[in-house]
């Protein structure tokens, strides 16, 4: 299932918001509009947790998570921390680590076995991201960007890169997390696909103007509602061509 | 590009304008000039007048030479588009002659301010004035027509349809009558007009489909009759330019019945006289009204004769009934396929611009690096959720409804705590203190607290059993009493030195105050006395001490009254100034003293000011008022009137 949604009037779904396969996160806003788009997929299935991180409403950039665990900077305050620790599940294991780079959502990349991280990251917090998270962890680039997290969305299921990454990236990356990676964008043309949009194995979220041919790659690429990653050298090819050039 | 003309500002006649222009210089230049004024201001006043206008008309005339769009720039589609509607050379002369009068206008004003500078009176100042706006009324009048033409120009410009001349495009052609229009309202959500009878599509109607996750655009176009393009009508050339002009599918309806009032044989004749037209096109024709007749029903001559239309190369011949809506979607889907490949080929030409998407239809397969399964993880909850639907009344309540049944946003306050995943439900709303005896909690919080609380206890429970708290009572019960009144000593010390320390602390409460060396300050005698007796001394020799001191005064009432009390009399207190009593020397009691006291008393009264602000006012004020001195003394005197 993909869905279209904008957080007061932002269509960076991914700043807002994070979603894993066991909980997701939403940034307490003006209304409830946003949290209830997610409410409306995904039902009871997973919590939402209305949440802020140091005080601000950029969760999705400052968290970085999966199935197994929840990274959250070292500014985040001890009542978040508690709050995050009385809403999540108990199997999560939730961990502030202390590190420079704190938007943890922009310099982390991962699904539930493979994390993509920033080159600078230190060596206390890749071995604590292994721990935490249960994955294997690279040091990457995407399209030459050191922000792994903003321009990678990355599902057990599949990618979605930069839309300048080159094919030899594609493929290094591909077998790297060992799940099909293709480029694209998202909101119309955007290439940050990691903030402007949010996945996990049976739902992506992405801004409200997230054109159709865009979000039919999305579906495809995370096995969305039975959707193969075929489909897009296939069925989509003419669409795409004609889109992007 | 610009697409649509929506924006540009009503054009008003050329008496309007004239109105609001002039009405504007009355409104905002100043209004009052008079004979007596000095030339340059008088001058400065109709200057700025004339100049004012001449912006006024300036600017008006800017605003339509810069909104109405510029023919030659435009997309050949829309210029020639254009050229029919509103005829190109008319159009051009009409905003040529608004430039044209922009200069005039500009020049006028140009003039008429240097004459102005020369101006020698009020009145010849006026007139040069009058004359300047004069002339550029009459300039403005000239343009009646161009303005009245150029309105409607642009009442029609405003409504034209957004057409894209680059985007995928569907083009509808055909003989009157034929169903086009009945084909764009069956594909598109366009309203358009569908009657029986030919020409009711008089000019481009657009409508908009997706397919493929793409968006089209169909165009649906007057009806072409078969005869030489400059024989032909505006409504015809508007459906010939599109055709030359958008890259597009051309979609070729013919009616097999002719129904439409035209022969097969015209309709072929029509399609081989277009053709040059079809160029780089790709052309898809569409046979309509499948419901009246059918090619096979056809006679076999005319039969050849429609696929002789295939001879051209790439032209398809469909059939369709839009009355049935038999075959429609397949007719459009085709003729979009047809599209798309003619443009994909034309995009793959260049390998610039397929670079740029090659990496966003490739997708990269894993190699398999080691034997690890990495299924996804999706719960069995996932298949069995109902799929939201806002209109359905036993829908999930989310927290949108929540909140609108509470007032709605910004009036409506989450409860954050209401998810909270805890062993107890009723721990939920448990206010957990942030801060406790200014330390922060969460520093001290453990998690494992119940298991360490626990192991005390045990160990708690396992001491009382071995007796270790049990007392020795024996041994205390014989010496109890002196044990409690050493206790209540004990206890009466601790107090007061509790009360000590209090005191000691009031006593620095300094309030402000500087700290006084104990040196400088000063104590009464009463407070030493107090002191030492409250310390425990004996102070009767204090106290005589203080009443020998003070001697006896011998003061009477009258001396103080005086003022005469002499040195002697007065208490060593205070020491005599060493200077004579100014008030008292040299004056006997009685009528000499009472003299001197009015002689002060005068003295000490205020002067008259006679109208002096004070003494040091020398101004000397008007001597002769003009009022009282000036004008006719027909009557009295001059001081007497």
């Amino acid at each position: 299932m993909a869905a279209r949604a904008q957080f007061e009037n932002s269509n960076e779904v991914g700043v807002f918001s994070k979603l894993t396969n066991s909980y997701s996160l939403v940034a307490v806003g003006g209304s409830e509009n946003f949290y209830s788009a997610f409410e409306a997929e995904l039902g009871d299935v997973i919590p939402i947790i209305h949440t802020t991180i140091a005080g601000t409403r950029i969760v999705g950039r400052m968290t970085a998570g999966n199935r197994r665990g929840l990274l959250v900077p070292t500014q985040t305050t001890d009542q978040e921390l508690l709050h995050l620790r009385n809403s999540i599940p108990d199997t999560v294991k939730i961990q502030r680590i202390e590190e420079r780079l704190s938007a943890l959502g922009n310099v982390i990349c991962c699904n539930d076995y493979v994390a993509l991280v920033h080159p600078d990251i230190e060596r206390e917090t890749e071995e604590i991201i292994a721990d935490v998270l249960g994955v294997e962890v690279f040091k990457q680039t995407i399209a030459g960007n050191v922000l792994v997290g903003s321009y990678c969305s990355l599902s057990n299921q599949g990618g979605l890169v930069h839309p300048q990454t080159s094919i030899q990236d594609q493929e290094e990356l591909s077998s790297l997390l060992q799940v099909p990676i293709v480029a694209g964008t998202v909101n119309r043309g955007s290439n940050v696909v990691g903030a402007g949009m949010v996945v996990n194995d049976w739902l992506a979220v992405a801004g409200l103007d997230t054109t159709a041919p865009e979000l039919s790659v999305i579906e495809s690429i995370f096995r969305l509602q039975d959707n193969q990653p075929d489909a897009i050298g296939s069925n989509l090819r003419d669409t795409l061509i004609e889109t992007y050039s | 590009m610009q697409l649509t003309w929506k924006d540009i500002p009503s054009v008003p006649t050329s008496n309007d304008m004239l109105d609001i222009v002039l009405n504007r210089t009355q409104r905002k230049t100043p209004t009052v000039v008079r004979q007596g004024f000095q030339i340059q201001r008088i001058r400065a006043f109709y200057m700025r007048k004339v100049k004012f206008t001449g912006e006024g008309f300036i600017e008006k005339f800017d605003e339509i030479l810069s909104k109405f769009p510029n023919i030659n720039d435009l997309h050949p589609f829309h210029r020639d588009l254009m050229d029919t509607l509103y005829e190109k050379n008319h159009y051009k002369v009409s905003l040529g002659s608004v430039s044209k009068a922009k200069t005039f206008i500009e020049q006028i004003s140009r003039d008429y301010i240097r004459l102005l500078k020369f101006g020698q009176s009020l009145f010849q100042c006026k007139q040069l004035k009058r004359a300047a706006l004069g002339r550029m009324a009459t300039v403005v009048k000239k343009l009646k027509d161009a303005f009245l033409y150029l309105e409607q120009v642009r009442q029609h410009i405003g409504r034209l349809p957004s057409i894209d001349p680059n985007t995928r495009t569907l083009l509808i052609c055909g003989y009157p009558n034929v169903g086009k229009s009945s084909f764009l309202k069956s594909i598109t959500k366009a309203d358009v007009d569908v009657q029986p009878y030919a020409f009711t599509t008089k000019s481009l109607y657009v409508g908009h489909f997706d397919y493929k996750y793409l968006r089209f655009q169909a165009i649906d176009t007057p009806g072409i009759l078969d005869r030489p393009t400059d024989e032909m009508n505006n409504i015809e050339m508007q459906s010939i330019y599109a055709i030359a002009h958008l890259r597009s599918c051309v979609l070729y309806f013919m009616d097999l019945s002719e129904q439409c009032g035209f022969s097969i044989e015209s309709q072929v004749k029509l399609f081989n006289s277009i053709k040059p037209l079809f160029a780089n096109k790709s052309v898809l024709v569409v046979i309509n009204k499948t419901d009246i007749i059918k090619i096979e029903n056809l006679d076999i001559e005319k039969q050849n004769l429609i696929n002789s239309m295939k001879q051209l190369s790439g032209v398809e011949i469909m059939e369709t009934s839009c009355l049935n809506d038999d075959n429609v979607m397949n007719v459009r889907n085709k003729a979009c396929e047809k599209l798309l490949t003619s443009r994909i080929e034309q995009k793959l030409k260049g390998s610039g611009r397929i670079d740029n998407v090659l990496n966003k239809i490739n997708v990269a397969k894993p190699i398999q690096r080691d034997n690890l399964e990495r299924n996804p993880y999706i719960p069995d909850e996932v298949k069995n959720l109902k799929k939201y639907d806002p209109n359905d009344p036993n829908r999930r309540i989310l927290a949108k409804d929540i909140e609108i049944e509470n007032g709605g946003a910004g009036v409506f306050n989450i409860n954050l705590k209401e998810k909270y995943i805890l062993d107890d439900e009723e721990w939920k709303n448990d206010i957990m203190p942030e801060i406790l005896n200014g330390k922060n909690v969460y520093d001290f919080l453990d998690p494992e607290i119940a298991l360490k609380l626990k192991a005390l206890e045990d160990e708690e429970e396992q001491l009382e059993k071995e007796g270790f708290y049990d007392s020795d009572d024996d041994e205390m019960n014989d010496d109890n009493d002196e044990i409690n009144q050493i206790r209540e000593k004990a206890q009466w010390i601790r107090d007061k030195q509790k009360k000590m320390i209090n005191d000691a602390r009031l006593k620095k409460h300094l309030n402000n105050r500087a700290i006084m060396p104990r040196s400088k300050i000063t104590k009464t005698f009463n407070e030493l006395e107090n002191h030492m007796y409250l310390v425990g001394h004996d102070t009767n020799k204090l106290k005589d001490k203080r009443t020998k001191s003070k001697k006896p005064s011998n003061i009477k009432g009258s001396d103080i009254l005086r003022g005469s009390i002499n040195d002697e009399i007065r208490d060593g207190g205070i020491t005599p100034l060493n200077q004579s009593d100014r008030l008292n020397d040299g004056i006997d009691d009685g009528a000499l003293r009472s003299k001197a006291e009015r002689i002060v008393k005068m003295e000490r009264r205020e002067r008259n000011r006679n109208a002096k602000k004070g003494e040091a006012d020398r101004a000397i004020g008007n001597q002769m008022p003009k009022h009282l001195f000036s004008g006719k003394r027909g009557m009295g005197k001059t001081d007497y009137r």
